[in-house]
This record gives C-alpha cells, sequence and structure tokens, in this order.
C-alpha cells in the first residue's frame, strides 16, 4: 500500500468528515498521488500548490477566527491538518527524516515564540531555539562547517548581545511601522510566493546555476573533477601543508568547502571581507565620541 | 517495523556511541564531586592547612557528604524572581558544558575508525573543535540567563560581567588555535592528535609556544576561573550570577563550571600536549586492550596534569580588574594572536622549516611583555604629569 493512501486511512479513522470530502473528491486525489509520485522523482510539480495554499488559507482562518469565532479556528485547524497530511504523504520515510522534520518544527516554534512573546527575553530565547534548530537541520544534511559557524556566529555571539540590549531597552508603545507589520493577508500572500519559489528553485533542476568551478585556477574543484570521476583528491592537487605521513588522507567535506571558497568564490569571499573591514571601522567611528572640551 | 529494521541495521554502530554517552553521564557528575575535594586539598595545602581529612580515609568520602548535603536541602525560591527562566539557567549552563564532551576524544581513537568500542561519542565528525566552540559559546546563556532571571542587581552585574568577558575572550581563543589547525591540515580532533604522533618535539606546544600562551589563557576565562572570575566576584557583587539560588540549582551551576574545566584540561592535551602520546607510545593507535588503557591513562594523567595548574592558578594569580581584563583580551591576546597567525600563514606557503615557528613565536612574546610593560608605564607617567597639573597627588609609577 503506498504511503499517502495509509496516510488517508489514518484521517478517516481521526476525522469521517475530513475523509468523505476527500474520498468525494476523486480528482483531487489523483492529482495529490500523481503530485507524490512526483515528488518521489524530486521535481517541482503544480499538485505541491495544494498543501501550500491550503496552509495558507488555514492561517488565514485561524486569524480571522481570533476575532469572529470557534468554527473558523476549527476549520484553519482542520485545513492545516489536511495540508500536513498530504505533505507528510509526500516526503520520505525513514529515521533521520523525523529528526530532520523535528528541528524543522522546533525552528518554526521558535520563531513563532519570536513573534509572539510580550517579554523581550523570551523573544530572544526563542530566536535562539530557531537559529539553534536551523543548525540541527544543517547538521543532518551534512553541512557541519556551516552548521557550527551558524551556532558561533549567531547563537554564540549576536544573539547574547541581542540579551544584553534587551535586559537594558525599555519597552515602548508600538508605532505605526509595527502596526502595519501585523497585517494577516498581506504576510500570508507574500510568504506564498516565497514558499512556491524556494519549492520550485530547490526541486526543479535547472533552476539553481549550478557551482561556477574555475578551470583557469589552481587547486579549482574543475581542475580536481577533470581528472577523475570521484571525489577527487590526488597527491598532486593537495592544498600545501606540512607532509604528515602519520595522517591517512580521509577526503574531508570541510577541506573541500574551503578549497571551493578559497578558489572558485575567491572574488566573493575578497568582496565580503572588504565590507565586513568597512563595516568594522564604521562602527568604531560611530562608538568614539568627539573628545570633550578640556579646559586649560 | 520500519524503526526497528533501522535500529537493527545500526546497531553495530549505535552501541558504541551509547556506551560512550553513558561513560561521560556517569562520570561527569563523580568528577564534579571529587574536582571540589581535590581542590579543598590543594588549596589547604597552599595556604598550609590540611584540609577535609574526616570523613572516611583522607576524607576521601568528603566529597559524597557534600553531594548528600546538597542534594538534601531545602529549595527556596525567592518570590521576585522570573520562575521559568530561574529553573531552565542552570540546566542550560550544565547542558551546553556537557554537550561540548560529545567530540571529545577522552582516550585513543584510532584516525581509521573501525567497528567497536572507541572513546568518544561521535569519532570523525570532521569540524570536531569548531563544534566544540559552537557549543562551549552557548554555555553564557546560562549565566546571562541565570543573572537577568533573579530580578535582583548584583546578579544582574555579574550576568554583564559575563557577558563581555565571553564575547571578548572568543576571539583571542578562536585566533590562537587556527595556526594548530593549519600544521595539522584538520579541524578532526583525533587528527589533530595523529598529527602529533612523532617524537615529543611533534607536539603543538613547542611549535606554537604564542598559541598555547593565549589559548590558555583565554580558555582560562571562559571557565570563569579565579583570575577571571568577575562574574562571581564575592567582594563586589556577593555571589554574582548565582546570588539567587541555592541547593541543587547551585550545584547545577558549579557541575558545569567544573565540567568547562575538564573540558579546557582536556583541549589543551589534545591540542598542545600531544593527546595520548608519550615518548615511547608513538606512532598510530593499535587496537590492543594494554596499549588502548596505557594511552588513556597517558591522556587522563596529562588532563591531571593541566586541573591541577588551573587550581593552583587560582592561588597564586589576584583577580583582574575590569578594564584591566578587557584590555588583556583587546590590545593584548587578539594582536599576539593575529602575528602568531600571520606567521604561521608565512611559514606553511613559503614551506620554510617548522622550526622557525617555535624560535619566532618566542621572540615575540618576549616583545610583547617587554612593549606592555614599557606602555604601561608611559600611561602611568601620563597620568601623574595630568594629576601633578591638576595639583593632585600622582600614582606611583
Amino acid at each position: 500500500m503506498p504511503y499517502e493512501l495509509k496516510v488517508f486511512e489514518y484521517l478517516e479513522q481521526s476525522d469521517s468528515h475530513l475523509a468523505n470530502f476527500l474520498a468525494q473528491s476523486e480528482s483531487l486525489s489523483d492529482a495529490i498521488s500523481s503530485a507524490g509520485d512526483a515528488m518521489n522523482q524530486a521535481g517541482w510539480s503544480w499538485g505541491m500548490l495544494i498543501p501550500i495554499f491550503l496552509g495558507a488559507i488555514g492561517y488565514l482562518l485561524i486569524q480571522e477566527g481570533v476575532v469572529r469565532g470557534k468554527g473558523f479556528i476549527a476549520g484553519g485547524i482542520a485545513a492545516w491538518t489536511v495540508s500536513a497530511g498530504i505533505a507528510l504523504a509526500w516526503m520520505p520515510v525513514s529515521l533521520d527524516s523525523f529528526i530532520l522534520y523535528a528541528f524543522c518544527a522546533l525552528a518554526t516554534g521558535g520563531g513563532v515564540a519570536f513573534l509572539t512573546a510580550r517579554q523581550p527575553v523570551y523573544a530572544a530565547l526563542g530566536f535562539t531555539t530557531a537559529v539553534l534548530s536551523t543548525s540541527g537541520v544543517l547538521f543532518m544534511q551534512s553541512a557541519l562547517f556551516i552548521a557550527a559557524a551558524t551556532m558561533i556566529v549567531y547563537a554564540g555571539a549576536t544573539i547574547i548581545i541581542f540579551l544584553f540590549v534587551l535586559m537594558f531597552a525599555q519597552q515602548s508603545e508600538l508605532r505605526a511601522y509595527d502596526l502595519n507589520l501585523t497585517n494577516p493577508y498581506l504576510a500570508t500572500s507574500i510568504g506564498v510566493v516565497m514558499f512556491v519559489a524556494i519549492a520550485v528553485c530547490v526541486l526543479e533542476p535547472g533552476t539553481i546555476p549550478s557551482r561556477r568551478a574555475d578551470a583557469t585556477r589552481p587547486y579549482s574543484e574543475a581542475t580536481l573533477g577533470a581528472a577523475e570521476g570521484t571525489i577527487p583528491i590526488t597527491a598532486g592537487t593537495e592544498m600545501p601543508q606540512v607532509p604528515n605521513p602519520l595522517v591517512p588522507s580521509i577526503p574531508d567535506s570541510t577541506a573541500e568547502l574551503g578549497r571551493s571558497l578559497y578558489t572558485d568564490y575567491l572574488a566573493a569571499v575578497e568582496l565580503a571581507g572588504a565590507v565586513l573591514l568597512v563595516a568594522t571601522i564604521g562602527a568604531i567611528a560611530l562608538a568614539t565620541r568627539p573628545a570633550p572640551e578640556v579646559n586649560g | 517495523m520500519d524503526l526497528y529494521q533501522t535500529l537493527t541495521e545500526m546497531w553495530p554502530s549505535l552501541w558504541p556511541t551509547l556506551a560512550a554517552i553513558g561513560v561521560i553521564l556517569a562520570f561527569v557528575p563523580v568528577l564534579g564531586l571529587y574536582m571540589t575535594f581535590i581542590e579543598r586539598k590543594l588549596a589547604a595545602y597552599v595556604q598550609d592547612r590540611i584540609g577535609p581529612n574526616r570523613v572516611g580515609p583522607f576524607g576521601l568520602f568528603q566529597a559524597i557528604a557534600d553531594g548528600i548535603k546538597i542534594f538534601l536541602k531545602e529549595q527556596i525560591i525567592p518570590d521576585h524572581v522570573y520562575t521559568f527562566i530561574y529553573f531552565v539557567a542552570p540546566t542550560i549552563s550544565l547542558m551546553t558544558a556537557m554537550f561540548a564532551l560529545v567530540v571529545m576524544p577522552f582516550g585513543p581513537v584510532p584516525v581509521d575508525y573501525q567497528e567497536g568500542f572507541r572513546f568518544v561519542v561521535a569519532p570523525g565528525i570532521d569540524i570536531g573543535i569548531l563544534f566544540m566552540f559552537a557549543i562551549s559559546s552557548l554555555s553564557a546563556y546560562g549565566i546571562i540567563l541565570g543573572g537577568w532571571a533573579s530580578n535582583n542587581k548584583y546578579s544582574l552585574y555579574g550576568a554583564i560581567r559575563s557577558c563581555a568577558q565571553f564575547i571578548s575572550y572568543e576571539i583571542p581563543l578562536g585566533l590562537s588555535i587556527i595556526g594548530v589547525i593549519a600544521i595539522s591540515g584538520s579541524l578532526n580532533l583525533e587528527k589533530i592528535v595523529a598529527a602529533q604522533g612523532g617524537s615529543i618535539w611533534d607536539w603543538n606546544v613547542f611549535w606554537q609556544p604564542l598559541a598555547f600562551i593565549v589559548f590558555f589563557t583565554s580558555a582560562l576565562a571562559e571557565t570563569n576561573r579565579l583570575p577571571f572570575d568577575l562574574p562571581e566576584c564575592e567582594q563586589e557583587l556577593v555571589g554574582g550570577f548565582h546570588t539567587e539560588y541555592g541547593g541543587i540549582k547551585f550545584v547545577l551551576f558549579f557541575l558545569a563550571e567544573y565540567t568547562h574545566i575538564v573540558t579546557v584540561s582536556f583541549l589543551t592535551a589534545l591540542l598542545f600536549l600531544g593527546g595520548w602520546h608519550f615518548p615511547g607510545l608513538t606512532g598510530p593507535v593499535d587496537g590492543s586492550l594494554g596499549g588502548m588503557l596505557l594511552r588513556t591513562f597517558v591522556l587522563v594523567a596529562k588532563v591531571g596534569g593541566v586541573v591541577a595548574f588551573i587550581m593552583l592558578l587560582r592561588w597564586a594569580l589576584p583577580r583582574f580588574r575590569f578594564d584591566q581584563l578587557m584590555g588583556l583580551a583587546w590590545k593584548g591576546l587578539i594582536p599576539l594572536g593575529l602575528i602568531n597567525l600571520v606567521l604561521v600563514a608565512i611559514v606553511l606557503t613559503l614551506e620554510l622549516p617548522k622550526h622557525l615557528l617555535a624560535g619566532t613565536a618566542l621572540l615575540l612574546f618576549v616583545a610583547a611583555v617587554f612593549s606592555s610593560y614599557q606602555l604601561q608605564r608611559s600611561m602611568n607617567q601620563t597620568v601623574n604629569a595630568r594629576a601633578l597639573n591638576n595639583g593632585v597627588r600622582g600614582v606611583s609609577a
């Protein structure tokens, strides 16, 4: 039995109204299962709009329900459940992916806590949760270096400074732009557009430009890959370092990242460094108060 | 069904991990208790006293008595605290301290990673040392949140001090190990140790004496130990960030501090003092049980030495003033770390002999000490001149 059918069975047990609705719309379920097949081949299909739109509608219904009554909230939660069910039906099921989804859920929860907390310190804690869970997602994707860098830079330094500031910041009244920020319709439409754009970019092969390996540079990935088809670390192209016979050369993903950064993306790295330097000088210039006038 | 199948497939690689986690979970609290005992004994010897000697032979059960006492203390919750964060803060503190041990080898780990028990929870992590720094940078949260949630101005002062101290000393800490990483060619702790596996002269402390001093100083600052214990400075802040904490909640903070000391000592031994290598015990790790145990013993002995050194430092050095603390990080350690980094880069890029590093680094350190002394003198003279102009008695230079 395909996994999506199992989910539908589960939904049937839990909510008969929903199951009736799904059973009636034969075409919808066809669309969903074909979309599921497409997802398993890791491509974009327009059927994926269904859970995205359902989620958006659910959010708006809940927003309205806060003012208008419980019926709207129930509808919103139902829409979310169906959306989550459809999305789950598409997702590969393994232990790893469950841990990954747990991190994703935690990150979303942290973001929600960040936005809704009344105390600034709790908001900062929510933000921390979101950042750390994002690192968890990166760890699960084997992007170890990025994950650790995120933790050091954001969770370790930035948010601690945030906390520092927030502890002393006086709570002031809401400004006009603060109130405009909470327009649910605007937020939802922007969110849907972003979500669809990201999904298309990630799933549709060819929409993200492939990595620009530059064969003219020494140590570039292009020159490495040309020699063999596999992960290329050959004796002739290794970065210069003190030779040490005691360390066997096991391919190192972080080493690969560094190699690529400082050859293929050298210009970008240098530019970012220059921007950071300018920012540092600017910060020092801003922080230094003009010397007070000294009498005598 | 799926899960069961996955578990059976994973079991050969899962049980060593679980066993290593078990070892760490079991040892950290015991280690914390006995480190307080050793610290009290060492303090007593430094001060020409005897120290705890009543409970059990040589006072050895004193640690257990302390543990029982502190567990049975009354739980006092001050009524002006922010309850949730007040309770969460000590847990965050201990959790981050223990989480950093995940990538730390506490015994010999062969770099070909065979099946079976290994002396590390997560072997072969490419970014081992970075992961450790990432986690330990989170340990400031425990102190900051604890200080804030206590709703007490002394606690808050302690928290703020710790915040500034953490952010400042993380920079030289990171700078100092880049040289080691460049020389070893890996961020992986096991490979860094393996790279020091030749003779005793392969230990990084001989190539990177300056980096060693910078690293040890800033790591000590991150543990909030005595020369750097401004967040809890008793004379100024009652008890600092833990003023409002008592009983088991206080113990969690202190277990975290002792875990930090152990982590720092392990890092020092692994990065600079050759890990589990010793004259006569060199080369790659073999799988034999005797060799493993001997290497573990060597590593633990080195770590014990570093721990004892940290504890003795407490009675040798006075506490910094806050501006001196900041000055040490920003004007002393960070420039030294940067210069050391440039030196390593030059030597590695031009493929000069590695021996150059040791001499230049030592020379640089002497120059830095001399220049800072000169700077201090000239600053004092300026202060004196100004004071004389204003008709006040100056600082004695």
